[in-house]
């Protein structure tokens, strides 16, 4: 019978309770990690936790030019009367949920494909190319693709004129522009993306493999019923960490944009930038961005708790 | 891993046209990443390559002596050198206290500690009230705001944290019975034995302030505290937007900003990459 407990399930660490001397006992026992946490805490508190205090000026009329003044809900109700902020909201929405899946799907297709390389020169080749632009900052993106689209001397519009078309100015097209942004995404971050599909691929138990292959299935069937389920719970990791980052779109859309494209490029990072950097209307920019803010904090509630649901466990622990 | 030889004996037919196909498609692949990167090196070289040219038919350097002839362009490289070494140093320091600290499973409000950390990644002030706290706190034009904030990433603390924790626990223990203080077992064993880790969230850090821009155009005022990256744009953007017809030498110059501005990076990679390769999969994997 004594055999019994061995056989129980190995359970979650959980501390002993313990009373208050042993407690300030353990406190001094650990005080140079206390020390050690010291910068990373004063860090965190001045650059990150001071400008959440900053969010009460939502609720006040601010400009440089006089002492802010609280007006309740004012800010807000001129920013959903407003057709700009609410044409700048759906922009976001359409152009990050777009890039989301569209960067996905690529990147897990890229890195099945990858996983079938059984060349190891040639799958570290392929692999340290397609991270490269992953490292190319937005500002430069934007650069090289404003010199290769140029409708003067761009080598796209080269190849489009040999062929006899006629040539497009593509960052200042509003039709252009949203397919040239999804395509630059892609170019910039697919390889990227693949590196954990890539990892996750490579912990697959090769037995899986051996089994199906015994039962009959072809090459196919196993990467369709015993890869990609393996890979299925990275895939809604992924999903969901970039589901808290899905109105953040900032950078990219700022260098890419110009004013014969705001229609369809205008997004509520852009706008919050203008409202609060360029007219200086600190109440209504921090009443969006608290918007923003709030619903990023939903969306990644929502997705975490999904996650407990089909995993067991969320990500936020 | 398996390992497959090409056959065509029959019923391998498909699997070997796969593989060709396979291989064809992401050499492909390969080529579009890297042609706008090429086009830009071989347009920075040639006067005369225009449009579909992928290859140099003379070679003149005289866009790049004209960059070192430029003195305006020293300082900010200067900017983004001096930013660059700052914030990668103070990143590390930051990024390897706080792992090393969470991986204590014992130490008195751990959670707490966590919880700290990772609400960052929930939840943040934004743009505006980010902007009043620096001039509130008088950092306005002070190259101290690029640097200092940089370290505290909750990825790179969960990606050192996941490496940390494959380095054996017997070697804490045995530096503890020593005698060693905390501090000097991190300083002289934690640190040295995580070199690929270090090198590989160095060069995320790294990477990260050299690319820097926005904080640059929201918090500095004087054109000297400006970095590469703002004068690339600047340059970039000159005559595009006003429509000017723009002559060959104006496109070489361009192209060759952008070489310099990437060249520095491309440089590191091929030494650091074999590391973070290894690095973000521990992390991918455990975390």
């Amino acid at each position: 019978m004594h055999m019994k407990s061995n056989k129980e399930k190995p359970t979650k660490y959980v501390p002993p309770k313990k009373n208050f001397k042993q407690k300030m006992i353990d406190i001094y026992h650990y005080r140079w990690f206390y020390l050690m946490f010291l910068p990373v805490f004063l860090s965190l508190l001045i650059f990150h936790y001071f400008p959440i205090y900053g969010i009460k000026y939502a609720f006040y009329d601010y400009t440089p030019f006089k002492q802010p003044e609280w007006v309740g809900w004012e800010n807000f109700s001129y920013l959903f009367s407003s057709a700009r902020f609410w044409r700048a909201f759906r922009n976001t929405i359409e152009l990050s949920f777009i890039k989301l899946v569209l960067g996905m799907v690529f990147s897990v297709g890229l890195a099945l494909l990858i996983d079938e390389i059984r060349s190891v020169t040639f799958r570290k080749l392929t692999q340290t190319i397609v991270y490269i632009p992953h490292f190319i900052s937005w500002v430069v993106v934007a650069s090289i693709f404003t010199l290769f689209l140029s409708p003067q001397s761009g080598m796209v519009n080269a190849i489009i004129t040999a062929l006899g078309g006629e040539s497009i100015y593509f960052l200042a097209s509003d039709s252009w522009w949203r397919v040239v942004f999804y395509l630059l995404n892609l170019w910039k971050e697919t390889g990227w993306g693949t590196i954990i599909y890539i990892a996750a691929l490579a912990g697959v138990d090769q037995e899986m493999y051996e089994a199906a292959a015994i039962d009959g299935a072809t090459h196919w069937q196993r990467v369709r019923h015993v890869s990609i389920p393996a890979i299925s719970v990275t895939i809604l990791t992924v999903f969901i960490l970039n589901l808290a980052k899905v109105l953040n779109l900032f950078d990219s859309v700022f260098v890419l944009q110009n004013d014969s494209v705001i229609k369809s490029s205008d997004v509520i990072g852009t706008y919050v930038y203008r409202m609060g950097i360029v007219s200086a209307n600190y109440g209504v920019s921090t009443a969006s961005g608290l918007f923003k803010s709030v619903i990023s904090v939903v969306l990644i509630t929502v997705a975490n708790k999904i996650n407990k649901k089909i995993k067991g466990e969320g990500i936020l622990g | 891993m398996m390992t497959e030889k090409l056959s065509f004996k029959k019923g391998k037919r498909g699997r070997a046209a796969f593989i060709i196909c396979n291989t064809v498609f992401l050499c492909l692949l390969m080529l579009i990443m890297v042609i706008p990167l090429w086009k830009v090196i071989v347009d920075s070289l040639d006067p005369t390559s225009v449009g579909i040219r992928l290859w140099p038919k003379q070679i003149s350097f005289y866009a790049y002596k004209t960059i070192l002839s430029k003195k305006s362009l020293y300082l900010p490289f200067f900017v983004s050198v001096y930013t660059t070494i700052g914030a990668t140093a103070v990143g590390l320091l930051m990024t390897t206290l706080a792992a090393y600290v969470i991986l204590q499973q014992e130490i008195p409000g751990r959670k707490l500690m966590i919880t700290y950390i990772m609400f960052t990644m929930l939840f943040s002030g934004g743009m505006i009230p980010a902007y009043l706290n620096i001039q509130k706190l008088g950092l306005m034009n002070n190259l101290l705001v690029i640097i200092l904030p940089a370290g505290v990433s909750t990825y790179n603390i969960v990606l050192m944290r996941s490496f940390f924790e494959s380095i054996p626990s017997t070697l804490y223990e045995a530096a503890e019975l020593d005698g060693c203080t905390p501090l000097r077992t991190f300083w002289k064993i934690v640190l040295p034995l995580s070199k690929p880790a270090l090198a590989s969230v160095g060069l995320f850090i790294a990477v990260g302030t050299w690319n820097e821009y926005m904080p640059f155009i929201l918090y500095m005022q004087d054109n000297s505290k400006m970095n590469f990256q703002v004068k690339v744009r600047e340059l970039i953007l000159q005559d595009a937007l006003a429509g000017t017809a723009i002559s060959a030498s104006d496109d070489m110059l361009k192209s060759a900003v952008v070489v310099v501005v990437v060249f520095p990076f491309l440089i590191i990679y091929p030494f650091v990459q074999k590391y973070f390769t290894k690095g973000v999969t521990v992390g991918a994997v455990k975390g």
